[in-house]
């Protein structure tokens, strides 16, 4: 199923060549991975593998693989040969019989400490990679690549299977298949000497008693004589205190115990962890997810995974929108002049001081104050009142912090069909904070049909004109 | 056996009355800058344009920008007019499809009539207020004509950071209307959990939609903590990568040494603003993006003041070695006033002074006296402002750079591990490593360096936690 974790690994190791040497060019791949109908991961594999494809550093991947089932091909051999070497050390060249303590110790001894060594780092520190022969092995691998790409590779791999937890297991799984190597040399070494070789067996004490021997080799022997692994019986061993029995029957049941206990103990367990390694470490493998945190794939989800695609107009614009437009009544109109408000009854907190000192404001008496408009009822009766009056001049104040709308415009043009002349007061216009708004007031009072002047942005002046009062002579009263 | 999971994608409109900010709502949910055209001006957008939201490679919801209703109250009196004869009383769904079938609906109220149409052809409605407006009539009427659709409606509050709102009448008056269910989404400022309050909102009113709100939901926090995290490892990246840096030089002949320090000051620059820029990709910001001013970085002279021992001071940060105080006499430097803009006074003396303290004599000393070299590497106090100054900007990258960031000195309270006792431990670490650091090109990527980098972003996203507690609070 795509991705396993080797497009991981591919992606991942296109991460770190991408940190070092720059984004690539990965126009095409990004096209590519956007019609893959996967999550951004997958997307993150596709482009990682299409970029592969013509890019020369995805080499480098499999080069690393490579040199890395090499790496441990030579260590293995390495680990044999000196398995072998070391059982050859152990027995001797036949000239002096073996000791079977010192024997065992020497071929086991290591193995045993590293066990215990491995299998407590497991119980405290479950996180750490520990493991000597899993880091030689990593360390001769990256030796061996070539720098860069390769590298890189190495580099992915490490971080991919650090973020599960998996290095132990991996690691872990190395270092035995070693041990298992020096092992399997050790017992390869046994055969051939004990094969070729003459050897008698002896165990030397200065305080221990015999029985202890006797026992030692007795609860040794159990495992390896499960399987039919012959062991030196109790007269056997109480004789071989300290001189070699020349009886042959006496020699092979020592060889074969020896073999025995270097198989259970020694080849054995390390077999079955290594198994045991390896199937946490596949199993591990599909667990692998790529670290979406890391910059470099954080910075290509935008383009890999858009939040959005447009759908484009779904409903066009009209090509004219209508307008209203200013009427008037012009000489007919006789009435009282008519100050209304609208939408000037919700008070917003901003700038409401500096508002509340211009509304409501103090008319002069000649002057009809009809209050704000603002629901359907209250203009409808309104309308209906100023179609009687018909008053000479009309104001209207609106507030310009407010946009402008169709429905407010064309209120203004409605009201202004039942006076002699309208006009627009945009009230507290001086201390509107957003100038812009005053602007569309203004546009869309032009657009109305009212010229610039006929729109007050100053109390004083819009209600001297409603009054109808020459500037000049109020100024002098 | 349970309901067969819907397949086909919510559909939702953006309504609203003119000039609200519904096409910034949908450029936010989106994530798409270019979406529609936005301005102040009144009845911008005169056209119904959809967008698809993609979570996962999976079309989730569609939404809908619609143009703004103008003349509601007209609008209503129209729909209120509509009574055949025959017919005793119409509900609102049929008195809205007579509407749009009724010549009107292509004259004088055709912008309104490609709202309703939107919205009966939708899922629900995400209803955008302005509440710098006060609640009129207008708006009432409107919500009623919007509520004949017969379609849930989300009232989302716009423009909520303004300094003075109407946000409590806009509740109340809603609330009255039986709209209960409001979205506070200040949509060119969202606050962090706004886009998440939002869809939680929209899935309580649309319950057979909720699985696919809830995976654009997830979604959606999934990239986020991956954009937090990446940004948090560059940063983390950058200190691991200035802590390591050392230059070495002969001891012999001040002018070698001053040479030295004035190459070592520019690579650290540019190693930060290599960092600056990754951030600034990786959040999307163009300095083109109308808020790109609203960042704490103006312009070079926030490269300047690095050195400069008096934004240290500043901050309450202290050279490890030598006093600022000498250097700091002639840079009377503006730090970021108001959050917004560097040093509007000139760095005087930034490097001559500053410089030389800035940098310490470093490391081995015994093989210096032998060899006749020294190492120099970047003081601690830089380091410290490093961290501040790059957190601030990660913070008020998050919050798209608006509104609510205190400027730098308010940090001090939350950062004040950066401003006093030792380094953390990463860093210390990294002092160690000359290899690490990838000033000069290249860093040795090794497991270790990242064992440190990995600690050292666990420690700046606690930080970063910190400030971000402190500024919403």
């Amino acid at each position: 199923m795509f991705p396993d974790w080797r497009a991981r690994w591919l992606a991942e190791t296109l991460r770190l060549h991408e940190a070092d040497e720059g984004r690539q060019d990965d126009a095409r791949a990004v096209a590519v991975a956007r019609t893959h109908p996967g999550d951004a991961e997958a997307r993150i594999c596709v482009r990682a593998r299409e970029m592969a494809s013509t890019g020369t550093w995805a080499s480098a991947v499999d080069a690393a693989g490579v040199r890395a089932r090499f790496a441990m091909g030579v260590l293995l051999v390495v680990g044999l040969v000196l398995g072998f070497g070391s059982a050859m050390a152990v027995l001797g060249d036949g000239g002096r019989p073996v000791n079977v303590v010192w024997a065992l110790g020497g071929l086991l001894g290591v193995h045993m400490i590293s066990l215990a060594v491995w299998g407590a780092g497991l119980l405290i520190r479950p996180t750490e990679t520990g493991s000597v022969f899993g880091r030689a092995w990593l360390w001769l691998a990256e030796r061996m690549s070539a720098r860069g790409p390769q590298v890189h590779a190495w580099h992915a791999l490490f971080s991919l299977h650090r973020g599960q937890a998996l290095l132990r297991w991996w690691l872990g799984g190395v270092a035995h298949a070693l041990w298992l190597a020096l092992l399997c040399g050790a017992v390869i070494g046994l055969l051939v000497a004990f094969s070729l070789r003459g050897y008698g067996f002896v165990w030397e004490t200065t305080i221990l008693p015999a029985a202890v021997f006797e026992a030692w080799v007795g609860a040794l022997g159990a495992l390896p004589a499960l399987v039919g692994v012959p062991i030196p019986d109790g007269e056997v061993v109480r004789a071989s205190g300290g001189v070699a029995l020349v009886d042959a029957e006496a020699r092979r049941a020592w060889s074969a115990w020896l073999l025995g206990c270097v198989v259970a103990y020694g080849v054995l367990p390390r077999a079955l962890l290594a198994v045991w390694c390896f199937t946490l470490l596949r199993s591990g493998r599909r667990r692998i997810r790529l670290d979406q945190g890391q910059p470099g794939y954080a910075s290509l989800l935008e383009r890999l995974t858009p939040a959005s695609e447009r759908i484009g107009v779904t409903d066009v614009a009209p090509e004219t929108i209508a307008t209203a437009h200013l009427g008037g009544l012009a000489s007919l109109a006789a009435g009282a002049p008519v100050l209304v408000g609208v939408e000037l009854n919700g008070e917003a907190p901003a700038e409401g001081q500096a508002r509340a000192m211009e509304w409501p404001p103090t008319v002069p008496d000649e002057v009809h104050f009809a209050g704000a408009l603002d629901t359907r009822e209250q203009r409808r009766l309104f309308l209906a009142a100023l179609s009687r009056a018909q008053p000479v001049r009309l104001l209207v104040a609106c507030d310009p912090r407010l946009s402008p709308d169709r429905g407010t415009l064309s209120l203004i043009a409605d009201l202004s069909r039942h006076a002699g002349e309208c006009r627009v007061w945009l009230v507290a216009a001086a201390t509107a904070t957003d100038t812009e708004r005053l602007g569309y007031w203004r546009d869309g009072l032009r657009e109305l049909g009212l010229p610039p002047g006929a729109v007050f942005e100053s109390m004083p002046e819009a209600l001297e004109w409603l009054a109808g009062t020459p500037a000049e002579g109020r100024r002098h009263a | 056996m349970p309901e067969k999971t819907v397949v086909r994608p919510v559909r939702i409109a953006v309504v609203g009355h003119t000039n609200t900010g519904k096409t910034s709502l949908m450029r936010t949910l989106t994530r798409d800058t270019g979406f529609g055209e936005v301005s102040s001006r009144p009845s911008t957008t005169r056209h119904v344009e959809g967008a698809r939201l993609i979570a996962d490679g999976e079309v989730l919801v569609e939404l809908f920008d619609t143009p703004g209703m103008e003349d509601p109250m007209a609008l209503l009196e129209e729909l209120e007019s509509i009574r055949p004869e025959g017919v005793d009383r119409l509900d609102g769904p049929a008195r809205v499809e007579r509407f749009l079938n009724a010549p009107a609906a292509r004259a004088r109220f055709e912008q309104e009539a490609k709202v309703l149409r939107q919205l009966r052809a939708s899922d629900a409605g995400l209803y955008v207020i302005d509440v710098r407006d006060p609640v009129l009539a207008k708006h009432r009427d409107e919500l009623e004509v919007l509520g004949d659709c017969a379609v849930p409606l989300l009232p989302v509050l716009n423009f909520v950071r303004a300094p003075q709102t109407n946000e409590s009448r806009w509740r109340e008056a809603l609330s009255r209307l039986g709209l209960h269910a409001i979205v506070r989404f200040d949509t060119v400022a969202p606050e962090r959990d706004g886009e998440r309050w939002l869809y939680e909102k929209l899935a309580t009113l649309l319950d057979a939609w909720r699985p696919s709100l809830e995976k654009l939901l997830a979604c959606r926090a999934r990239e986020a903590d991956a954009r937090h995290r990446a940004a948090v490892l560059l940063v983390a990246e950058l200190l691991i990568d200035v802590a390591a840096y050392r230059v070495r030089v002969m001891a012999t002949g001040a002018g070698a040494v001053e040479a030295k320090v004035i190459e070592l000051n520019t690579r650290v620059r540019e190693r930060e603003q290599h960092c600056v820029d990754a951030l600034l990709e990786l959040y999307r910001f163009r300095s083109t993006d109308v808020d790109a001013d609203q960042l704490p970085l103006a312009n070079g002279e926030w490269q300047e003041d690095l050195f400069n021992p008096e934004s240290l001071r500043q901050l309450g940060i202290r050279f490890g070695t030598g006093a600022a105080a000498g250097a700091a006499a002639g840079a009377g430097v503006d730090l970021m006033v108001g959050g917004l803009t560097f040093g509007t006074a000139t760095a005087i003396g930034a490097l001559a002074g500053g410089g030389w303290q800035a940098v310490r004599q470093f490391g081995d000393r015994v093989l210096g006296s032998v060899t006749g070299q020294r190492q120099l590497a970047v003081d601690d106090g830089i380091l410290r402002f490093l961290a501040v100054r790059q957190l601030h900007l990660l913070c008020a990258l998050e919050t798209r750079g608006h509104g609510a960031i205190s400027p730098i000195h308010g940090l001090v309270d939350q950062v004040r591990q950066w401003r006093e006792g030792a380094l953390p431990a990463p860093l210390r670490k990294a002092r160690a490593h000359r290899e690490w650091s990838g000033v000069d090109g290249k860093a040795a990527d090794g497991l270790e360096r990242n064992r440190a980098l990995e600690q050292l972003a666990e420690l700046l996203a606690t930080d970063a936690e910190a400030i971000r507690r402190a500024e919403t609070r």
